[in-house]
Formats: structure tokens, C-alpha cells, sequence
């Protein structure tokens, strides 16, 4: 995502080394992700539903059997 | 001895190949008062480098290159920055790349070499949308 729009930056974190990010963000089960200090999402997801939770685009528009 | 098997090296070898444009890998550690994870990320970039010539890494010391750290945002270490011809991609790996996380760091060191995203072109539409700062952060474990 980082590298198709230079407006988003994106990290990828080693939870144990950083126990302080982790309780932080209250990483209780990897992987997790934290978009904008408000956006959490767990878990791995298909690509669209990453993506729109990511941006927090609204689900209605996911096409159906996603 | 290193920590890729033989057989390792040579599909990643392969996978590599695709890379047209120069990757850096800019690694910021910290000498003292670091964790042993640093090490071993050198160790890793240093073997995947050598696999292909257009990726080099560069080493920066996170106490002491103070205006690289500056310049890349970089608040803990040890952290791997990847540029694709000396351009930001804004991918940033943090810790030691083992297990899932080498396999992103791969995949981040072929869209860097290649120019190339694979994800659905609805995709990319919605991303290519985004008009503001985005921070993203993925934590993982390797295994």
C-alpha cells in the first residue's frame, strides 16, 4: 500500500522485540494491525476487506462473496 | 555459516531475478545497549545482497546517524528502511526479518526492484484515492 500512494507509510513490526509498541496497542494475537493510532484490525483478511477496513471505508460497498 | 540453506539461497536467488531497478536496504542498529536482533538482521540482508547485485545495504548507526534518522523517521532500531533507487518507499521493517517477516521483507524488496504491486486493480483504485497521511503498522511474530 505504501509503495502505490506516497501518502501512506507502512511498518511492519516484530511484536516481541517491542513489548512496550505491543502493550501500547494491546497486540494480544499477531498479526494485528493499527492504522492511524485509531483503525485496529486482527487477524489476516482477504485483500479488499483489509484494504477498505485499512482506509476505513464503509463495507457496504465490498462486492458480495468477499 | 550462514543462515540460509543452500537449497534457500538458490529459490530465493531465483525469486530475486525479476528485480530491474537498484534496492538499498538501509539498516539503522544500535551498537551498545541493542539487542542481539540487529546482528542478525545484518546478517540476513547481507546474505539476500549477495544473492543479487542490484541490492546492497547500507549500514547506519541509530545514535549516531542522527540526521538519516531524522530524514527516514526512525524511532527504534533496529530498522530497515528499503529504497528503490535511492527513492523512500515508505516500507519500513522493525526487528530482526526471521520467519513471516523475511518473507515480507522479500516481497517488499521486489516491488522496490520491479516498480511492480500485485495487488486487484480495485484495489490499488482505492488505495491510489488515499489524500491523507496514512500510518499503517503491522506487528507480527516470526513464528
Amino acid at each position: 500500500m505504501a509503495a502505490a500512494n506516497e501518502l501512506i507509510t507502512a511498518d511492519a513490526i516484530e511484536a516481541t522485540e517491542f513489548m512496550d509498541l505491543s502493550r501500547k496497542y494491546r497486540v494480544t494475537g499477531v498479526p494485528k494491525t493499527i492504522v492511524n493510532e485509531t483503525i485496529e484490525i486482527m487477524g489476516g483478511l482477504p485483500e479488499q476487506v483489509f484494504v477498505r477496513a485499512a482506509l476505513d471505508l464503509p463495507d457496504a460497498d465490498v462486492e458480495a462473496g468477499v | 555459516m550462514g543462515l540460509l540453506s543452500a537449497q534457500d539461497e538458490a529459490t530465493l536467488k531465483e525469486h530475486l531475478s525479476v528485480i530491474t531497478m537498484p534496492v538499498q536496504l538501509v539498516l539503522f542498529t544500535q551498537a551498545f545497549g541493542g539487542s542481539e536482533s540487529g546482528d542478525v538482521a545484518k546478517q540476513i540482508l547481507n546474505e539476500i545482497a549477495s544473492l543479487n547485485d542490484k541490492v546492497t545495504v547500507v549500514e547506519k548507526s541509530f545514535v549516531l546517524d542522527t540526521e538519516d534518522k531524522a530524514k527516514y523517521k526512525i524511532d527504534k532500531a533496529p530498522a530497515i528502511v528499503i529504497l528503490s533507487d535511492g527513492i523512500d518507499t515508505r516500507m519500513r521493517m522493525y526487528g530482526a526479518p526471521t520467519g513471516y517477516e523475511f518473507v515480507g521483507l522479500v516481497e517488499a524488496i521486489i516491488v522496490a526492484g520491479t516498480g511492480k504491486i500485485d495487488l486487484d486493480p480495485e484495489t490499488m483504485k482505492w488505495i491510489q484515492a488515499v489524500d491523507k497521511p496514512t500510518h499503517i503498522q503491522v506487528f507480527s511474530t516470526p513464528t
